[in-house]
């Protein structure tokens, strides 16, 4: 290969990443780039650090971590069955992204942001009004189970399906985070899919925030390496489900 | 005799139907504690918009004097019948209207005007939060 064409596929290259960054990754992501942001890569650990392992998680338990941010809850679950794939989904300002599917081995294992898009309801180590209804359960948000719910003003998410919209008010999908799962079924939180509204939930809940997590110094630090990731029935004090 | 009778029965009959219009109707004193709530939240933003912080001061003393009703169990009382079910979320949304309220004294305190008027707006926000879950909006 001459120089020029050397610098032919070099540009050709990047221009493709450009356009579509998730090819560097291969996991979820954005139909044009545009809805995914990719933070610093956090491995998945339990309470005492050590490394989560995806066929180890329960079966239609929420868990919570925090990322990207170190007062940002998102839920882990591990689903009953396999998700959809390549689910494309429409954000509140009407654009379209795709959701590419779950991991593990089966392709059961999701996470979301746990700030609701409507009115940003989120668990805290008081109470959650937020979280995943097993199968075995029912809720007054949607006429079947195996959803999340936000039981503030009961919209339902499809937890199968990149937590698109089943009902209520909320209008748009809660944002994906971006899992990778590695070889060895440990698994990495990478970025954030969707139109994310951290920069509310910060405004909002800021008395709330330095009450559990400090000063917004503190609160909007990006997690690194580790995200700690613990039942929500231990995250929170009371779990509240219609 | 008679007469001093029947007076006496009247008189004892009146005072019955006095005590009973004192026996408070929870969801009587709910709808008076929510009017207290509109003046108060009213009177923030009256305070708010005159650059009177002595007048904001005063909302929130009044706002924060209704949330005992919600606070408390016997807010299952004076919840409509096909929402009690939901009196945790009341429950939260008093003890975010007390957060906020709290730290609107905090900021004004701290001359930090801008994250009053914020403190301000979220307690709107929890409002009209809840009057969408409770009244079906």
């Amino acid at each position: 290969m001459d120089r020029r064409n050397f610098l032919k596929v070099v540009a050709a290259g990047a221009t493709v990443v450009a356009v579509s960054p998730s090819l560097i990754r291969g996991n979820l992501y954005a139909a044009d780039g545009t809805l995914y942001k990719g933070y610093e890569k956090a491995q998945l650990v339990d309470a005492a650090g050590k490394p989560i392992k995806a066929s180890a998680l329960e079966k239609e338990v929420t868990y919570i971590f925090n990322y990207p941010y170190a007062s940002t809850p998102c839920m882990l679950i591990n689903l009953p069955k396999p998700t959809s794939a390549e689910v494309e989904l429409v954000s509140e300002g009407g654009e379209k992204y795709v959701w590419k599917s779950g991991v593990g081995k089966e392709r059961t294992v999701v996470a979301y942001v746990a700030i609701c898009t409507h009115q940003l309801t989120h668990p805290t180590p008081n109470d959650s009004f937020i979280g995943y209804v097993p199968t075995n359960k029912k809720t007054m948000a949607y006429d079947k189970s195996g959803v999340i719910v936000c039981s503030s003003h009961l919209s339902a998410f499809d937890a199968g399906a990149g937590a698109k919209v089943l009902g209520g008010a909320a209008t748009q999908p809660l944002n994906a985070v971006v899992l990778e799962h590695a070889a060895d079924d440990t698994l990495w939180a990478v970025g954030i899919l969707g139109q994310d509204k951290f920069h509310d939930y910060f405004q909002a809940f800021r008395p709330e925030i330095k009450e559990f997590y400090g000063k917004p110094a503190e609160a909007k630090k990006l997690v690194s390496l580790s995200a700690k990731t613990v039942k929500l029935t231990e995250f929170s004090k009371e779990v509240i489900q219609y | 005799m008679k007469k001093t009778l029947a007076a006496l029965a009247l008189g004892t009959l009146l005072a019955g139907s006095l005590g009973a219009t004192e026996t408070k109707d929870p969801r009587l004193e709910l709808m008076k504690e929510m009017r207290t709530m509109m003046d108060a939240m009213e009177q923030i933003q009256r305070g708010g918009l005159y650059s009177s912080t002595d007048e904001m001061k005063l909302g929130v003393k009044k706002l924060q004097g209704t949330l005992k009703s919600l606070e408390g169990e016997e807010v299952k009382v004076i919840l409509p019948k096909d929402q009690v079910y939901a009196y945790k979320f009341a429950q939260k949304t008093a003890h975010m209207l007390r957060l906020y309220s709290d730290d609107l004294i905090a900021s004004i305190d701290a001359g930090r005007m801008d994250d009053a008027l914020e403190d301000y707006t979220q307690l709107l926000r929890q409002c009209t939060s809840c009057h969408i879950r409770i009244r079906n909006w």
